[in-house]
Order: structure tokens, then C-alpha cells, then sequence
């Protein structure tokens, strides 16, 4: 008992450490800035810093001017890395010439020998000045230009437009595009630019939207490993890789598979062609509720139960009149037979499930009793001051619950015959079921337990049974977080890793719960947010959630002389002028 | 707004070299949107010696959008539908240039011709008989061309007729007539010899 106390308490420490730690995650972060989970929160507001700094890698690696470096990015879809695998692999020609990135050594500056040009799209002789040369070194009219980039921003095509002329692979040039579209449509440049912004977002493995309803306007950015669940900022948790609800350690196949499951009627449906027959006259279904096989519908009209065929009313227990179906339809029985067991498989899974998810609801309630219960324990001023191990214990029990509620859709796949029917041979299968049920099952008995012990109305109780309570509480909370540890291991080793057919994947277990993703700070941000909104290029409509300081105070230790010095400058929205090339920003 | 201009332009254009590249544009009605390309058959070719006609309307966004094209008259190819008439071709679809012009459209669809491209059929079932029996393809094509793409020739009937006068049995002359192509002297060596 007393080994058990000690490394009770030594836990105890060791998770309010933890747990401090989790509320300064950012300073964390901030002071080791490249090591660490680190998931981001991108929000509109930091979008273009996001953007920036991935631009800024390659433009410093590539010596490039910003759009250039953003056609490349866009081209690879923003994996920085892969680009530089190209680089090293094919070199820095085929590179560009791939993405559609045309360096200029700059050509005498708009061959002012000519003072007129014929414009080869519309044939007609113009003055140089009404012409446009891009970097690929092909001319047409501005009017032409014009017409072309319209027409590519309504199709979507604004991350790649490429010049007019017949095979040229070359990406025109963002700024040239801006400015001949705002003349005559400044709503389309703003889209343009909206596009350009959101390509961050939309063509990035590694950045989603937050799936929220209504959207809240952020997109969450994960550093490594896609199978992750996280929380966004406005609170919303989710699969990173499916977007549905965090399911693990359900797959994201068997979760999308089990939610349309309950969300639409096939197993009512099941259960009617198990339990009832079709009313010959009105078709109604009909459930035998006892009796002999001579059924009557509401309707009046009598029938057989064996055949569904309609009949006379007379009959004997036996017979029935004038009519003899006889006949064994085993093929009809064997079918209701099957769907008949396939329900009650589906129906003990999903009782299972739905009860931890409604005693998860149940103990949600029990937060603010347990709150109650603290204070008015608090004042009866005794030797136990600190009752964070309640709430710990909550948030274990909380962690767990949604464990164990996710753990019953994954077994009724992973064990059923829909997706892995020919992975395993039945042996096997009763093997690993038990295994897993085993793990299941014990978790399954702390989590009740601890759900007991928290639920205790520890504000009437003396100090001695506070204690023994707090020590149970404790305990339990360590068993069932190695045991929820243990069933993410046995899925994910035992079970998922020798399937054949399919890549399943889950979440690793994070025992301190879902991660919530923190807000982005950069340098760019600190540097230009209050810049950066008045002359906001497309993020419409942006409420100045950028206020509130981003986390902690050391955001302002990493960012300061670079604030300081640009708000010297006051270059007056420049710095978020996208048609500037980022040296000349730099300069600046 | 279709750049009538430059449609204009292009017309004149097309006219002045028809000579050298047997293309002819011309517009169906008072309407410029819509118009009739004709191209010959590639020489060399199972097409060789047909002219086939190209329907072509313009959308509202030409030149910067690429014109609609569908062949008027019936072809045997695998990038060209059997039933509808319409072209798998890139440069009418995500390709398209606003540099390109009707006419050089219209050189790429003969070029199309030329070099098939069975590996991205617009009809499959041409497409599998290209890879599996190619000398059937041939057959029907050069069929195709004689019967559908050929004005001034003895229609395919008329044929028929002919050489069943002579007294071969009819079913017999059809499927030797296309065997060959359509080619009425070669279909008569053949049933001579057969």
C-alpha cells in the first residue's frame, strides 16, 4: 500500500507538472521553436505570414523574387521540401522550367525600337506602351491580357495562369496580372489575390480548414504526421485526416462507415425483414406478435405466415383452410436468419457504444457538482487545500470515456465480415477479438470505477475518506490512462499492423487529451498585424480577433526589435502589398 | 462578347492560303458564332481523299476560351466519338491558347487524324479495335471515309447494287465491300478470287 502511495503521489506531481506545462505550451514552444508537436491555428490574420514564411524559406534558398518562389511553392503544393528534392535531384532548370518559372537576365527593357506592335490574339497594330511583355519574353495587348486573365480567375485557374502564347508553360506574373485586372474589375484582383492567399490552405496536405459550423475562419496546419487529431481554436476537436469528429482509435474508414451506419435506417430495415411480412392487400409491414401462422392485418386481411400468401379465415392450429403452402422456403428463412443476427451484432456494439457516449454526457453534469463539492470543502478549512486531483480525475475519466465509446465501432469492423473478412482466418479472428476484448474489458471496469469514486459526495465526508478517495482517484487515473495507452498499442500493433488489404490508420493516444493547436506567431505577424488588416487583400469581412495577444508574453520578447524598427519605418500597409517583391520589402 | 474583329480577321486569313493547306472556314449563317470547318483527309492515311466537315461554334469568351468543334461528318477514329462526332483533342480543352486560331484548330484535328492517340480514347470501342485488329480498323475507316466522307463517289449502295448485278450474293458483297475499304475494284478481285 505504501509503494502504491508513493508512486501515487510520485504521478501526482509528475501530472500537475504536466499539466502546468500544457498551459504554458506556447513560451514552450517559442523558446525550442522547431522541436515539439506543434500544431498551428492559422487564422485570417496570420494566413499571410504563414504564407510568407514558407515563401521566405525558398526565396533565401533560391534567391528568387517572391512570386516566383510562390509559383514554385504553389506547383509542389507548398512542400518545401520536395521542391528541394527536385532541386538537388534534377537542378534548378528543370526546377523552374517544370513549375512554369521563367527568370528574366533582363532583355533590353521593352524594345522601344518598335513604336507599334500587332498584338497576335486580336490582330491588331498597337502603340508599345498598350502592350505588356511578361518574363517568358511574350507580348500582347493589354486588352488582351485583360480578357485572358478574367476568363482564368472564373475558372479557378488564379494559382496558375499561364501566358497566352501556344505552349508556353510559363506562369505570368502576379503583379502584372493584379494590376491590368484591378483597372478594369477591382473586385476580380481582390479575388485574384484572395486565390493567391488561399492556396496556403487549399493546395497544402499539410493545412485544412477547421471543419467548424458556422466556420470560424481558421485553418489548422500539422507539422508531421496527418493521422492526428487536434482542437482548433474555437474550441471545435477533429480527425485532422477525415475532418469528422475525433474518432480514434476508430480508422477513418470504419468511422465514416459507422456513423452513416447509425445515421441511416438499414437496420430498422434489418429488423422489419426479420420480424414482419408484407400485408398481401396493403403492404404494410406486419409483425406476428404470437399465435398461430394464420396472421390478419389491420386492414382485415388475413394470410399465411409461412408464404405471405392471402387466405380464408378458418383454420386449425396446424392448417388452414384451403390453403397448403407446405413448401420450405429455405433460402427467405436463411436471409432473415442472417439479417437477424447481423442486427444483433450491430445492436450489441452500438448499446455499448451509445452508453459510454451517454454516460460521458451523464458525467459532463458532474463537473460543475464537483466544482460545488471543492468549495464547500475548501471552507471547512482542513489540511486539504489542494483538489486539483478531482479535476484531473475528470479529465481522465472524461479521455477515457470517449476511448472506450470509440473502441466498440472500431471492434464491430474489425472483427465483423464487411472490411476484413478475408484478412484473417475465423481462428485468428477469435484470437485478436479476444485480445482485444480482454484489453476492452478492463479499462472498461476501471473507468466505472473511477467513474464511482469521483461521483462520491466527498464535501460530506471526514478528512480520512477524502483522502482514501483522493488516493483511489488517483490510482485509477493511472491505471485506466496505461490501459488506454495499452488498447491504442494492441489496435495498433496487433491488430491494424498485419492487415493486409487497406491502410488503417488511427491517431496515436494522446494522454493529456487532444491537442490544441496554438496561434501562429511569427515575426511577420508580430511585426505587421496592425498593418496588415486596413489594406486586407481579400480576407474580407476580418473582425480584429488579432487583438488579443497571441498566448503568452514571451511573443513579444521574440518579436520585439522587429516590431520596434518597422513600426519606425511606418511603411503604411507596404509591407502587405503583394506586388512588391519581398526584397524590396526587405529593404524596407 | 465573341471578338468579331478578330474572328473576321481570321476568316480572311484562312481563305488567302486555301490552297496551300486545303483548310476552309466559313460561317454557317449571318452568324459569326457559328461556322463550318472542312479539312481533307491526311494523305497516307485510311481517311485520305474524304473531306470532312467540322462544326464549329464559338463561345463568348473567344479567343480566350477555346471554340467548340464536333465533326459533322461521320469517322472512324478513336479520339473522335462514332456517334456524336465529338473531338478529344487537348488543345480544345485545357491547352487552348488564345495565340491559336481557328485554322490552326483545325491542323491539329487533321494532324489528330494522322496520329490517333488510342491510348486516350473519346471511343472505346474504335480504340480496342485499333489495339486488338488493326487491320480491321483500317478497313472500317477507309469504309467510313468512302461512304460518309466522299461526295463525288458512288455511294455505298449503288455499289452494292452493282456488284450484285453481276451476280454475287448480296450479303457477301457488303461485308467484302467493307473488308476492303469500299474500294469497288478491290472488292471485285476478291470476290472473283474467293
Amino acid at each position: 500500500m505504501d509503494d502504491c502511495l508513493s508512486s501515487d503521489e510520485d504521478y501526482y506531481y509528475s501530472d500537475r507538472d504536466s499539466l502546468d506545462g500544457l498551459e504554458n505550451e506556447e513560451a514552450d514552444f517559442q523558446c525550442a521553436p522547431p522541436k515539439g508537436p506543434s500544431t498551428k491555428v492559422i487564422t485570417k490574420e496570420s494566413l499571410l505570414s504563414a504564407q510568407k514564411e514558407d515563401l521566405r524559406k525558398v526565396m533565401d534558398m533560391l534567391s528568387l523574387r517572391e512570386h516566383h518562389a510562390r509559383t514554385l511553392l504553389i506547383y509542389y503544393r507548398w512542400d518545401a521540401e520536395r521542391l528541394l528534392a527536385v532541386l538537388v535531384e534534377k537542378g534548378k532548370a528543370c526546377l523552374f522550367a517544370e513549375a512554369g518559372v521563367k527568370v528574366v537576365e533582363h532583355q533590353d527593357l521593352d524594345s522601344p525600337s518598335f513604336p507599334t506592335i500587332t498584338c497576335d490574339i486580336c490582330m491588331e497594330d498597337l502603340p508599345s506602351e498598350e502592350t505588356t511583355r511578361v518574363d517568358c519574353g511574350h507580348c500582347f495587348c493589354n486588352n488582351c491580357w485583360t480578357e485572358h486573365f478574367i476568363v482564368k480567375i472564373n475558372e479557378g485557374q488564379s494559382r496558375r495562369i499561364r501566358c497566352m502564347a501556344h505552349k508556353c508553360n510559363a506562369i505570368c506574373d502576379e503583379a502584372v496580372i493584379r494590376n491590368l485586372v484591378n483597372k478594369r474589375h477591382p473586385d476580380m484582383a481582390e479575388k485574384f489575390d484572395r486565390f493567391l492567399l488561399e492556396s496556403y490552405i487549399e493546395d497544402n496536405k499539410r493545412v485544412k480548414w477547421c471543419p467548424s459550423t458556422p466556420h470560424c475562419g481558421n485553418a489548422i496546419r500539422i507539422e508531421d504526421d496527418e493521422f492526428c487529431e487536434v482542437e482548433c481554436s474555437c474550441g471545435l476537436q477533429f480527425c485532422f485526416s477525415c475532418l469528422s469528429e475525433a474518432h480514434s482509435p476508430c480508422s477513418c474508414v470504419m468511422w465514416e462507415l459507422w456513423a452513416k451506419k447509425c445515421r441511416d435506417e438499414s437496420e430498422t430495415v434489418n429488423w422489419i425483414t426479420a420480424h414482419t411480412k408484407a400485408c398481401p392487400k396493403c403492404h404494410k409491414p406486419v409483425e406476428k406478435n404470437g399465435g398461430c401462422n394464420l396472421v390478419s392485418c389491420i386492414c382485415g386481411q388475413a394470410f399465411c405466415w409461412l408464404c405471405g400468401g392471402a387466405t380464408g379465415r378458418d383454420h386449425t392450429w396446424s392448417s388452414i383452410t384451403g390453403h397448403s403452402c407446405g413448401r420450405f422456403k429455405a433460402e427467405r428463412e436463411k436471409k432473415s436468419e442472417r439479417a437477424k443476427r447481423d442486427h444483433y451484432r450491430y445492436m450489441h456494439y452500438y448499446n455499448r457504444y451509445r452508453a459510454h457516449i451517454d454516460s460521458f454526457k451523464q458525467e459532463s453534469k458532474l463537473k460543475e457538482t464537483i466544482q460545488e463539492r471543492v468549495s464547500v470543502t475548501e471552507e471547512r478549512d482542513s489540511r486539504l487545500r489542494d483538489f486539483s486531483w478531482v479535476n484531473n480525475g475528470l479529465s481522465r475519466l472524461f479521455r477515457s470515456r470517449r476511448v472506450l465509446s470509440f473502441s466498440y465501432p472500431f471492434a464491430f469492423y474489425m472483427f465483423g465480415d464487411e472490411l476484413f473478412k478475408d484478412e484473417m482466418t475465423q481462428e485468428e479472428r477469435e484470437i485478436k477479438q479476444h485480445l482485444f476484448e480482454d484489453q476492452q474489458q478492463q479499462l472498461e471496469a476501471n473507468v466505472e470505477k473511477l467513474s464511482k469514486f469521483l461521483e462520491e459526495p466527498f464535501d460530506q465526508y471526514g478528512e480520512d475518506k477524502v483522502m482514501e478517495i483522493r488516493m483511489q482517484v488517483i490510482n485509477l487515473s493511472v491505471i485506466t490512462d496505461t490501459l488506454c495507452q495499452k488498447l491504442y498499442d494492441c489496435i495498433e500493433n496487433d491488430l491494424l499492423a498485419s492487415l493486409q488489404f487497406g491502410s488503417h490508420n488511427i491517431a496515436p493516444y494522446k494522454s493529456k487529451g487532444i491537442e490544441r493547436a496554438s496561434e501562429l506567431t511569427t515575426c511577420w505577424k508580430a511585426n505587421n498585424s496592425d498593418k496588415y488588416l486596413p489594406s486586407d487583400c481579400g480576407a474580407s469581412g476580418g473582425t480584429a480577433e488579432f487583438d488579443q495577444p497571441s498566448g503568452s508574453g514571451s511573443s513579444d520578447e521574440s518579436g520585439c526589435p522587429l516590431r520596434k524598427r518597422a513600426r519606425k519605418d511606418g511603411l503604411g500597409g507596404g509591407l502587405f502589398d503583394l506586388n512588391l517583391p519581398a526584397e524590396v520589402v526587405d529593404r524596407n | 462578347m465573341i471578338d468579331f474583329a478578330r474572328v473576321q480577321k481570321e476568316l480572311q486569313e484562312c481563305s488567302r492560303d486555301i490552297e496551300a493547306s486545303g483548310i476552309r472556314v466559313s460561317p454557317k449563317s449571318d452568324n459569326l458564332g457559328c461556322l463550318i470547318g472542312t479539312i481533307p483527309g491526311p494523305i497516307g492515311t485510311p481517311y485520305e481523299g474524304g473531306t470532312f466537315q467540322i462544326d464549329i461554334s464559338l463561345p463568348d469568351g473567344y479567343p480566350f476560351e477555346p471554340p467548340k468543334m464536333q465533326f459533322a461528318t461521320k469517322v472512324w477514329h478513336p479520339n473522335i466519338s462514332s456517334q456524336s462526332g465529338a473531338i478529344c483533342l487537348d488543345i480544345l480543352k485545357d491547352q487552348w491558347s488564345p495565340a491559336l486560331t481557328l485554322k490552326t484548330a483545325l491542323l491539329s484535328v487533321q494532324a489528330l487524324l494522322s496520329a490517333p492517340e488510342p491510348d486516350d480514347p473519346q471511343d472505346a470501342v474504335v480504340a480496342q479495335q485499333y489495339l486488338r485488329d488493326y487491320q480491321t480498323f483500317i478497313g472500317t475507316a477507309r469504309y467510313w471515309t468512302e461512304t460518309f466522307a466522299k461526295a463525288s463517289s458512288l455511294g455505298v449502295e449503288e455499289k452494292v447494287q452493282k456488284l450484285a448485278e453481276m451476280g454475287f450474293p448480296e450479303a457477301l458483297v457488303r461485308s467484302t465491300l467493307e473488308a476492303v475499304g469500299g474500294d469497288e475494284n478491290l472488292a471485285l478481285e476478291k470476290l472473283c478470287s474467293g
